[in-house]
């Protein structure tokens, strides 16, 4: 039988695991646009730390800023420039 | 051969990190996490937040978040506001010059997504702005208040200029001046909110202090606490109000200015050049 | 004999210490500007769930979670409030972090303009091809 506080602990220590897998996948991505798309999933995870971490304030900021505008800031940024980190596609 | 040095990397990561949590656990630092209580400083914010036995100390907000952001530590929030102002200055300064504005001789319906899109979006529209103006209103009460109002009601000219295109936005009355405007109104906002108490305190000759919200020992004077019966935490009502509607309209100027094609941008930056 | 919760909680703190390194590898050595940008984002986000769990405490009991710092009654009596000062969170580092998070998009709002003006003057935005360029 699991307790209730090791069940919300365990889902804490899960969505650290879920934002590091998808920060690494972000920071080694060639493709900006995929690195982008793991960014999201790593602000999403955040955001729901968040919650579990009794922040409802932060929560409501959070998801409109990183889940809505900053992969679209981003996604006007890699239209406007370049698509491929170092250069065009090999 | 690179792919699998990259992901031998990633699981060495993760077997560090159990291997850290694990020597924390058993007692490596001589604590373990999370610390049982809060501390001093919490549990006086905690307290005076909203008390009606210490009238002289009470924020008369049961929000404490928007209570310390906006009462307790006022200024430094007004000091992350002029950052904030500064920021999306240097932007505009970086895009000066170039005007967003529609062709003249425009048909607006050839632009964006298809007409089902645009139907949904006019509905998803309206409940995006009604429920950041709930967040923003209810900041004193609920979790919410004129950052996270301010916020998501940025999102709304952004999916408009997304889904329906740059030209029906500018036409429709999202240009760059009205929101330049509206922003410099929540700026006004901001600063009359916080000299409004030590004005009306020269007026009545009473002591008074800079963001000052509910009467003090020393400074008998301050904003109502509560207006028919529900708390309304003086100033700070009017300070989400005004802190909205300077987010919302900031960040939308740096949408519109994002979303100009850059073909029209060049063609400033070129022309600019042959002038000099 | 290791608490299963500490554990769980610790892994939290160390891959988010962990996320801290990998964003500070991106800005430093990743070419892209685009890149840097988002490791610095990251950077950003991760500092401020650190500031909110040094603000979270622990259970008082394996079924009493805390609560978040927003008082429920308009009439409180004074057990209503030393029951809610001993069950809620730390606000101050949510205040915090709430104004953090505004102002860091401003910011980086900015940095994008800058790196758009340098793919128009440059056309590039890969610093090593940006360094070697002369006047």
């Amino acid at each position: 039988m699991i307790s209730p506080e090791t069940l919300v602990f365990g889902v804490l220590a899960a969505l650290g695991l879920i934002s590091m897998v998808a920060t690494f996948m972000a920071v080694m991505e060639r493709d900006l646009l995929k690195a982008v798309l793991f960014s999201a999933v790593q602000s999403t995870a955040y955001a729901f730390m968040f919650y579990i971490l009794m922040a409802p304030d932060i929560l409501l900021v959070y998801v409109p800023v990183a889940v809505g505008l900053y992969p679209a800031v981003i996604l006007f940024l890699i239209k406007k420039t370049e698509r491929f980190e170092g250069g065009e596609e090999e | 051969m690179r792919r699998a040095y990259k992901y031998a990397v990633l699981v060495a990561m993760i077997v560090s990190t159990l291997a850290l949590a694990l020597a924390v656990s058993a007692g490596g630092l001589g604590y373990a996490l999370p610390f049982p209580a809060v501390r001093n400083l919490a549990y006086w914010y905690l307290r005076t937040t909203y008390n009606p036995f210490m009238p002289k100390f009470t924020a008369s907000a049961p929000e404490a978040v928007t209570a310390i952001v906006w009462d307790y530590r006022g200024l430094d929030t007004l000091f992350e506001t002029s950052v904030f102002f500064l920021a999306i200055i240097a932007s505009m300064a970086l895009m000066r010059g170039i005007e967003v504005k529609a062709p003249k001789s425009i048909n607006l319906s050839k632009y964006g997504m298809s007409a089902i899109v645009k139907t949904v979006t006019k509905i998803t529209v309206a409940i995006i702005l009604a429920a950041s103006a709930s967040i923003a209103l209810h900041g004193q009460l609920t979790p919410g208040g004129g950052f996270q109002g301010g916020a998501t009601a940025a999102v709304a000219p952004l999916v408009i200029i997304v889904i329906f295109s740059l030209y029906f936005a500018v036409s429709s009355g999202i240009k760059k001046k009205s929101m330049l405007t509206l922003r410099t109104l929540g700026l006004l906002g901001i600063g009359v909110t916080s000299f409004a108490v030590i004005v009306a305190g020269l007026i009545l000759g009473k002591a008074a202090y800079v963001f000052q919200n509910q009467p003090k020992e020393a400074a008998p004077i301050g904003f109502p606490s509560h207006i028919l019966g529900v708390p309304m935490g003086g100033t700070l009502l009017f300070f989400n109000i005004f802190e909205f509607l300077a987010v919302a309209a900031g960040f939308t100027i740096v949408f519109l200015l994002l979303s100009v094609p850059e073909e029209s941008v060049r063609k400033v930056l070129e022309g600019g050049e042959g002038h000099d | 004999m290791i608490d299963v919760n500490a554990f769980l909680f610790s892994v939290l703190v160390f891959s988010l210490i962990m996320n801290l390194g990998i964003s500070l590898y991106g800005i430093f050595w990743r070419p892209s500007l685009v890149k840097k940008i988002i490791a610095l984002t990251i950077l950003g986000d991760t500092a401020n769930v650190l500031a909110i769990v040094v603000g979270y405490r622990a259970w008082i009991a394996p079924n009493r979670p805390p609560i978040p710092p927003v008082l429920t009654t308009w009439k409180p009596t004074a057990t209503d409030l030393s029951k809610f000062s001993s069950l809620a969170v730390d606000p101050l580092p949510q205040a915090l972090v709430l104004t953090a998070v505004v102002i860091g998009l401003a910011v980086t709002v900015f940095l994008v303009f800058l790196t758009i003006q340098v793919y128009r003057l440059h056309g590039t935005t890969d610093v090593r091809k940006i360094a070697k360029l002369k006047g």
